[in-house]
């Protein structure tokens, strides 16, 4: 084993074990390069997004010299070439629909209408070819269609393209710096599918009222899809964590009975699932799921990692801890508006409350956006190497 | 307590009730003023039990999909009536941003709650913001962000309305959103839950 294969079973050997609730050498701490890189290297926010050879180089450089365990990846999360082939409604994209430098957006709307419940509990996937890609992409209007195909062959030819493109990348990074990645595979609630994609936040609260038996019918519809989803897409790796953005059960979008009836079983059935093929869900909890905790804690054993974002973190380390792996304890807030000094104070705060017995991995809150600032997410790293020796 | 039985029946959020009874006002020749006034009582409840708790974002925007149903048919009758606006507010998501749930909830409550709303939506410029702000001369205008990548853009606007020479109040909301965030930008107040935009506007409105 080379120098650099020895760091990065080093690393994993932090991950693997604070997973498993374990007290590893030292707090293992993530690293992500998010849009507020473009600020320091002189170029626009689209030409990162659009231009993966130079994101990916960007990224390549950054890494040189930096000491931490778990890497989120670079600052664009989707090519945006494969939603442009289809004409896609979905996002707005840096310098198209929104400013070069503003941040790509979702632009949400009830891209199924209430009667198509029955048609889309019936056949999930043969509603979406059918009625969803040609509701959410312009060239995809007609079926069938020369356009519609051709549409099709380019968009999935992208998707392809820019697999290969970030899997080499990835390649590169873990073989050069020894860095572990996050995450493999995605999932979802299947409440935030319904509620984030196909209904709209507005369309499925009020359906909650109107129709309930329907969402609760579509949401079990969607969870096997969801569980094959963190599997399938990870090419069945079970080592790593399947991560699943979650939004809709944040408090206060919904009322303990219905977060209890509505967005709660289908996750859980959808975690257990992945569970009972051994696979683990990064419980990306954006926002505060501190009314939610106990709920949560009913949860087999280690099958998910906690995200801590705005959750009370002493809540979630009483009620969660030694069972669940906790990530996050920095705000996002902190590494814009703080500075270095107050960051490490933060870093040192949150590891004397948190770390404690293992099982913790410190991590920004929520997603880091274009306006931290660089000397403040090194800050963090660093601070996790001077506090975090257990 | 309520005790009008529409109001009440907005609070409860019973929608085929509050048609009926809306339905049923008209026609024995109520005016539709008393009747709106009715269902503005109704919400100023649930913002309470939103407040207190008891309701959550869910049954805001539940409430407020009703009473914009009931308008529907309400408004059109109010013409010539001596419906009085407590005041004129701009509202607006900040250049950058196309989020716009919050933003619809806090137009929702204060127009419930009689105020005359200016929603200029999403992804809104300064020059945007101001030209409304002068020709409706409104004392109040709330912006909101949910990127934080957009504050920049938020603290923008709040600079070129100032350099108008507008001394509009400014209130800003949406998640991450708080003290900090308020004196960064340069804002009157901030906001943190829904119903604070109501409240705010009531004491710069001193209603």
């Amino acid at each position: 084993m080379n120098e650099t294969e020895k760091l990065y079973q080093k690393k994993l050997e932090r991950y693997m074990t604070a997973m498993d609730c374990g007290k590893p050498d030292v707090v293992p701490v993530t690293f992500g390069i998010g849009e507020w890189v473009v600020k320091y290297t002189g170029t626009t926010l689209q030409e990162i997004y659009y231009d993966l050879d130079k994101s990916n180089n960007i990224v390549n450089e950054m890494l040189k010299g930096l000491d931490f365990d778990i890497f989120k990846g670079g600052p664009c999360l989707w090519w945006p070439p494969m939603f442009d082939a289809m004409g896609s409604k979905l996002y707005k994209f840096p310098g198209m629909g929104v400013d070069e430098n503003s941040t790509f957006q979702f632009n949400e709307q009830e891209y199924m209408k209430a009667d198509d419940y029955d048609e889309f509990i019936a056949g999930p996937t043969e509603w979406l070819v059918n009625h969803f890609l040609p509701n959410i992409s312009t060239e995809l209007e007609n079926p069938g269609s020369y356009r519609s195909t051709v549409a099709l062959i380019k968009g999935a030819a992208a998707f392809a393209i820019s697999g290969g493109v970030m899997a080499a990348a990835w390649e590169k990074w873990t073989v050069e710096h020894g860095v572990v990645g996050q995450t493999t595979g995605f999932s979802k609630a299947p409440f935030d599918t319904l509620g984030d994609a196909l209904r709209g936040m507005k369309g499925v609260l009020l359906d909650l009222r109107r129709r309930p038996e329907k969402v609760i019918a579509a949401c079990a519809a969607i969870t096997p899809h969801n569980i094959n989803c963190g599997v399938a897409g990870s090419g069945a790796d079970t080592r790593f964590p399947c991560f699943a953005p979650l939004h809709r059960g944040a408090y206060p979008f919904l009322n303990p009975k219905q977060w209890d009836n509505f967005y709660w079983p289908s996750l859980k059935a959808n975690i257990e699932g992945l569970w009972a093929k051994g696979k683990r869900m990064l419980f990306y909890a954006e926002g505060d799921w501190t009314p939610y905790l106990e709920k949560i804690a009913e949860l087999p054993d280690k099958s998910i990692i906690f995200q801590i974002d705005t959750t009370d973190p002493k809540k979630a380390k009483e009620i969660l801890g030694g069972r669940f792996c906790l990530q996050g304890g920095v705000p996002t807030t902190l590494l814009t508006y703080g500075t270095p000094e107050k960051v490490k104070e933060h870093v040192k705060r949150t590891i004397d409350e948190l770390a404690g017995d293992g099982g913790f991995i410190l991590d920004a809150g929520g997603v880091v956006m274009g306006d931290a600032k660089q000397e403040n997410v090194i800050a963090m790293i660093e601070a996790a190497r001077e506090y975090g020796v257990y | 307590m309520l005790t009008d039985a529409l109001a009440k029946a907005i609070a409860e959020l019973e929608e085929q009730q509050v048609a009926d009874l809306v339905k049923e006002r008209l026609d024995k020749g109520i005016p539709p003023l008393e009747i709106v006034n009715s269902l503005q009582q109704g919400m100023a409840e649930a913002g309470n039990r939103f407040e207190s708790g008891e309701y959550f974002l869910g049954e805001l925007i539940m409430c407020g999909e009703i009473m914009q149903d009931s308008m529907v048919i309400l408004e059109p009758l109010l013409s010539g009536s001596n419906a009085e606006y407590k005041g004129n507010v701009v509202m607006g998501t900040v250049k950058g941003d196309i989020h716009d749930l919050g933003k619809n909830i806090v137009v929702m409550l204060l127009k419930g709650s009689g105020y005359n709303v200016i929603d200029l939506g999403v992804d809104v410029s300064k020059e945007k913001f101001i030209a409304a702000i002068k020709e409706s001369n409104a004392p109040l205008v709330g912006m909101s962000v949910l990127l934080t990548g957009c504050q920049e853009s938020m603290k923008e606007t709040i600079e070129a309305i100032r350099a108008a020479g507008l001394n509009t109040k400014v209130l800003i909301g949406g998640n991450y959103i708080d003290d900090v965030v308020r004196d960064y930008v340069g804002a009157d107040y901030s906001a943190q839950a829904a119903t604070d935009g109501v409240k705010i506007a009531d004491e710069i409105f001193g209603a």
